[in-house]
């Protein structure tokens, strides 16, 4: 059972809680700037290309080599 | 184009997600009896079955289109940022690459330990391992295309590839398993890594409000950025010092 949980938590959140806590922060980020923004802002025609660029440090976070 | 990369994203992630179940279930049905290990498996795909039916509906009915997008975007992201990692961590040396067929031998070689049951007694190991296999690998293949499927217009190339794929699979990895061995699996996870999280980014962002500069053509250049900002990564990380990781599937 215990191992079977394992396989469901690793399931949804994956081997590291770093990439899905990075992806969280990425959109979370991205909808504070859109609300910033406003609508019919830079947002609308940028927002897919800052949020592509949250989402690449996320994954970077989520590959620093261990020490 | 958006057609051709749900199917190819969907028939990708569900031909490799099955053929990692198959392998369990030949390796139960092989070190076992066949007919236990054809029970569980049977099991668990009506229980995905049941989960697919009852997913779909209730995200497409219930949920409104913008946040339908969101909620489809960052499923993608979860699924397709931890193909990618992986992928980068295979290209980098840093991890095991990935093999359905390593992973047949490793359960073959676990299950041998247990004892089996006599004769005409349900081996009950044999099933709960063969159902636990194919429910988790199955899981994440409902997952992924019900995500897919999701979008306007995303139904049928989602369930026509991942239909594909799962005929394609189960019926090689039972009748030519040798063959499989030579599938590039680490690269073929690395692209699905791609494609679901080009999708996810994409879906993310229109569920934010976004307007995509070249419509659903954004993917291709979405998936192309993808591409090359991973390969810098694994670059990176491959002339960087640091432990390998721990093999894993």
């Amino acid at each position: 059972m215990i191992g079977l949980l394992r396989a469901v938590r690793k399931l949804v959140l994956g081997e590291t809680v770093v990439l899905p806590a990075g992806i969280a922060a990425a959109v979370a980020g991205a909808g504070v700037l859109r609300a910033v923004a406003g609508a019919g802002g830079w947002w609308e025609h940028a927002g897919g290309a800052v949020l592509a660029g949250l989402l690449v440090i996320a994954l970077a976070v989520a590959l620093r080599p261990r020490r | 184009m958006a057609f051709v990369l749900t199917l190819l994203g969907a028939a990708l992630a569900c031909g490799l997600e099955l053929l990692e179940a198959v392998a369990i279930v030949l390796a139960v049905a092989l070190t076992r009896r066949p007919r236990d290990a054809l029970l569980g498996a049977f099991a668990a795909v009506v229980a995905c079955a049941v989960l697919g039916a009852a997913l779909g509906p209730v995200l497409v009915a219930n949920v409104a289109l913008a946040p339908l997008r969101l909620v489809v975007g960052v499923a993608l992201l979860l699924f397709g940022l931890e193909w990618l990692r992986k992928g980068v961590l295979r290209l980098a040396g840093r991890r095991a690459r990935s093999s359905s067929f390593r992973e047949f031998v490793e359960e073959q070689e676990a299950l041998e330990a247990i004892a089996l049951p006599a004769a005409g007694r349900p081996d009950w190991a044999g099933r709960v391992i063969a159902f636990k296999g194919v429910l988790l690998e199955g899981v994440e293949v409902i997952l992924i295309v019900t995500a897919l499927a999701a979008r306007p217009g995303g139904l049928t190339p989602a369930l026509a590839g991942a239909g594909a794929a799962a005929v394609a699979t189960v019926g090689l990895g039972f009748l030519l398993h040798r063959p499989l061995r030579r599938l590039p699996e680490t690269e073929l996870k690395y692209v699905v890594g791609l494609v679901l999280t080009s999708f996810g980014t994409f879906f993310t962002a229109e569920g934010l409000d976004v307007h995509w500069p070249l419509g659903d053509a954004a993917l291709l250049v979405l998936a192309g950025g993808w591409l090359i900002i991973s390969q810098l990564m694994a670059l990176r990380l491959a002339a960087s010092p640091g432990e390998p990781e721990p093999a894993r599937s």
